[in-house]
């Protein structure tokens, strides 16, 4: 084995992660990381659509291979988390690089609500993602379909679901955008569509995630 | 035409050096012809002060007609002012009206120290061409203009880039102090044409360590900079310059 070759290569690793550029792709892959576990994890909750039993079916068998999930809810948590801390190291480099704000506070960009947000967006969907797995994923699997209804039956619950996944929506908004600019993912052919898959995508998951809930009410 | 005048009422920063640590005055202006640029009205506060025997407001500006980027302050809020596409030496006080405020304060971000008044010291930006901002032909005759065939495009966007005079307003405009605008700007200017392309690799990792080592914040794509920028550089530029890094960091 080389070992110096190995450290150049651990170094130069370690340079392109303390640079500015690449901890904007640090954001995005995980950002990425993170999208593509909510389509799986939408189309797994879609099953609800039909019945709570398809559901507990469809929990059962994703149980039924303790070793893929061990593995899987390891780099979940591990993206989660390098998602989270990379985004607040950010935070408070770039609040430090601005060395003192103007009197006057003006955007010249209209529609920054969600870029202006990322953070706190971020932070309460962390929030909201300690409360859901408390809630559910670390319960009994076997029962899974009984927790869900339990848990949707209080209307306060009902509605801190709803309120995470507009703020999810917002956060999405800025962040899928965000992540295709950073890809290099910019040019005026494609630039159209992504405008409008900016607004669709989170749109889609609002809708989603938040006709579950609501599936319990009716 | 007719030429009307407006009176104004300005809040200017005051700061007698670096280490000052400054505030804002207020000015009254009467009998301001619209058809002035914005400094000519601040060269007529500049001759009212002198007369009453106080330190003008020191200012940058060089050329006065849009090209030098030396001019640059933040007007209400926004770098170079309300008009878009419009350097500050290029805004006129047609865009004002009678009895408005003004608060002019500089350029301000960690990398852009605060020389006096609204001067500031845009240095960091030289550091940043000096770490690779050009193409290294050292010596031979003049070569033949067309014996590099460019595409048109290829040829506008290289110029759209290239049309970037480092006022440094991108980074006076985004909230994290980012100068990735300009830097993706001179980055593109010279990997789109063939004659950048050897130098490339070397150039983008040079100039973004550069980048950050002057102290300018992460980009968080706010799009504010392209908002400001007077000469319409598109953010296009900082996508270019994320997939020039990445090539760089992972295939050179």
């Amino acid at each position: 084995m080389n070992y110096k070759l190995t450290w150049v290569t651990i170094m130069f690793f370690i340079h392109f992660v303390k640079s500015s550029i690449g901890k904007k792709w640090i954001m995005a892959c995980s950002g990425c990381f993170l999208l593509l576990f909510l389509c799986s994890h939408a189309a797994g909750n879609a099953t609800l659509f039909n019945s709570v039993s398809l559901f507990q079916a469809y929990s059962d068998q994703l149980h039924g291979h303790p070793l893929i999930i061990a593995i899987l809810s390891k780099i979940l948590f591990s993206v989660f988390v390098i998602h989270i801390v990379t985004g607040v190291l950010l935070f408070f480099q770039n609040r430090s690089a601005r060395s003192s704000g103007y009197k006057v506070q003006k955007r010249a960009v209209k529609n920054s609500l969600a870029s202006r947000t990322m953070i706190y967006s971020g932070l309460f969907i962390m929030f909201f993602i300690l409360a859901h797995t408390d809630a559910v994923s670390f319960g009994d699997h076997g029962t899974i379909g009984l927790t869900i209804s339990s848990l949707f039956s209080s209307p306060g619950t009902i509605i801190f679901y709803i309120v995470s996944f507009l703020i999810l929506a917002i956060h999405l908004s800025h962040g899928f955008w965000s992540m295709l600019q950073t890809f290099g993912i910019n040019h005026p052919k494609y630039n159209p569509l992504i405008r409008n898959l900016t607004y669709a995508i989170p749109v889609f998951f609002l809708l989603l995630f938040s006709a579950i809930p609501l599936l319990f009410v009716i | 035409m007719t030429t009307t005048s407006i009176s104004l009422s300005l809040e200017i920063w005051r700061q007698k050096d670096s280490r000052d640590k400054g505030d804002f005055e207020t000015y009254t202006l009467i009998n301001i012809s619209t058809d002035m640029s914005f400094l000519e009205m601040l060269d007529v506060l500049n001759e009212q002060l002198t007369r009453e025997g106080k330190d003008p407001v020191a200012f940058d500006h060089d050329c006065r007609e849009g090209i030098c980027g030396m001019c640059g302050v933040v007007i209400n809020g926004i770098a170079h002012g309300p008009e878009p596409e419009t350097t500050l030496c290029q805004l006129h006080m047609r865009h004002f009206n009678d009895g408005d405020t003004l608060v002019i304060e500089p350029f301000r971000s960690r990398a852009f120290p605060i020389r006096k008044d609204l001067v500031i010291d845009r240095s960091a930006l030289d550091r940043i061409i000096q770490a690779g901002g050009y193409v290294s032909v050292n010596t031979g005759g003049t070569p033949d203009a067309n014996a590099i065939p460019i595409p048109a495009p290829v040829a506008e966007l290289a110029m759209d880039a290239a049309s970037c005079i480092g006022c440094g307003a991108c980074v006076a405009s985004c909230p994290n102090g980012s100068a990735m605008l300009f830097t993706g700007a001179k980055i593109s200017q010279l990997s789109l044409l063939p004659q950048g392309h050897p130098e490339r690799h070397k150039r983008a990792m040079a100039m973004v360590t550069t980048m950050d080592k002057e102290g300018f914040g992460n980009c968080t794509n706010e799009r504010e900079c392209e908002a400001v920028c007077p000469k319409g550089i598109s953010i296009r530029n900082i996508a270019r310059m994320n997939r020039e890094f990445v090539r760089a960091s992972f295939l050179s």
